[in-house]
């Protein structure tokens, strides 16, 4: 038997097997010695083998990569497999702290503290653990030169995002309605009601 | 949230909320460890669920309620001062304080954006949950593999030069071995049993030490037995039957 040239796809499907992190197109394409035209053919051929609805093993492009996931419909025979739960949601905090980062970032812990209003010192420890944010400098024109903050490709993966831009803008999240009856409260909140003439 | 009859204090007081479920001391736990946000914990519901379940169950009320008091001013305290507003250097002097209604609103259009923000993250990681990667991770990179030949020579120079002797002068001669003290000890309890004080009683140093070591060989080998009745008391050594 004579032994046959591997395909394209069969060269990535190789390379993605053995990592555990997406793989950026050059990256691949390095590994591989595909050309650009060659990759985006097979990625495309790969995509349409690796769909949810044909295989346990779907193919994901997710933080400026291509990764090889399980099929979450398998979620569970792979949970019970590990004989591990799911990782816990994140609270309300820790979401809010994440959309901090992904919006305003990379920002300051004061910063992200100043827009909840409240101190998020706790919860920002606990997304810097997950691996969800890391420290990606430092603010030097801060006092101190406090750390900046900013969402990791670990978090673009558990969102399933391929990078920032594919985020909504903060804009459009709030309605122009929303927002003028927020001011409208405040402002009228604020007024001091007229003199009826009651008051002793 | 229940009492488990004939509890201790507050050991089988259990919690049921929407954010935790379980015994109300491992809920203080979490929360001390960060592991629950205190904010999150609804402390009226807490108290009232609590007053609820003494009604039922009195038995130690007094004392629970004592417990119960003391943890859930603690959590009271805990969650104002969480909630309270971050105190910042930059911000001294309420320099950061929204003073004006316009400010504010802006403060709280920021937040409301954000809050907003943080709904559809929590959507996007719960529609996300279930992909597991592939769990091979790469083994760490060997070192560099070109070596100048500058630092190989330098290398075989300190692997293969001679290394200074030490002075051992100060050493005395050795005069004693294990197997002569070993032969000495089987000798004398060919007798009967003997103490370690009269065995090692006109020996140096070490020969003591040598002939404590060979009781230990002895007694590990079977040949004898080791019987000290207190710690650092008399030892003796007897013959095994």
């Amino acid at each position: 038997m004579s032994k046959q040239e591997p395909k394209p796809e069969h060269l990535i499907e190789a390379v993605l097997l053995v990592s555990a992190t997406p793989i950026s197109p050059p990256h691949l394409s390095s590994a591989t010695g595909l050309s650009k035209e060659e990759m985006g053919a097979a990625l495309e051929n790969l995509t349409e083998r690796y769909a949810p609805e044909t295989s346990g093993i779907v193919l994901r492009n997710v933080a400026g990569g291509y990764q090889l996931s399980t099929n979450p419909g398998c979620s569970g025979a792979v949970e019970r497999f590990r004989e591990e739960a799911r990782a816990a949601p994140l609270s309300n905090a820790a979401h809010e702290v994440l959309a901090c980062a992904l919006y305003l970032g990379p920002v300051t812990r004061g910063a992200i503290s100043r827009v909840r209003g409240v101190n998020s010192d706790a919860v920002v420890r606990n997304l810097l653990e997950r691996g969800l944010l890391s420290e990606v400098g430092a603010d030097h024109e801060a006092p101190g030169s406090p750390a900046l903050l900013s969402v990791t490709d670990e978090f673009l993966a558990a969102t399933g995002s391929s990078s920032t831009d594919e985020f909504p803008p903060l804009g459009s999240l709030v309605t122009p309605e929303e927002l003028s009856r927020v001011h409208e409260r405040l402002t009228s909140a604020a007024t001091p009601p007229e003199d009826s003439g009651d008051t002793p | 949230m229940t009492f488990e009859p004939r509890g201790r204090s507050l050991s089988d007081f259990t919690v049921e909320l929407d954010v935790y479920s379980g015994p109300y001391e491992w809920l203080l736990a979490l929360i001390l460890k960060d592991e629950l946000e205190i904010f999150e914990i609804p402390l009226r519901k807490l108290v009232e669920s609590y007053m609820g379940a003494r009604e039922r169950d009195p038995t130690n009320g007094l004392e629970r309620d004592t417990d119960f008091a003391g943890s859930a001013s603690a959590l009271v305290l805990l969650k104002s001062r969480t909630l309270s507003p971050a105190i910042d250097a930059e911000t001294e002097g309420d320099e950061d304080e929204p003073h004006s209604p316009e400010e504010l609103a802006q403060r709280l259009t920021e937040y409301l954006k954000i809050r907003r923000a943080a709904e559809q993250l929590r959507e996007r990681f719960a529609a996300n949950a279930g992909y597991y990667p592939s769990a091979h991770t790469v083994p760490p990179r060997p070192g560099r593999l070109r070596v100048k030949p500058e630092r190989v020579s330098l290398a075989a120079r300190r692997a293969f030069s001679r290394l200074i002797e030490p002075p051992v002068r100060h050493l005395g001669p050795i005069t004693v071995t294990l197997q002569e003290l070993a032969g000495m000890i089987r000798t004398v309890l060919a007798t009967g049993p003997i103490s370690y004080e009269i065995l090692t009683r006109d020996m140096d140093r070490l020969n003591t030490a040598v002939a404590f070591a060979a009781a230990l060989s002895l007694a590990q080998e079977g040949s004898l037995t080791l019987v000290q009745t207190e710690p650092l008391g008399p030892l003796t050594l007897e013959p095994t039957a």
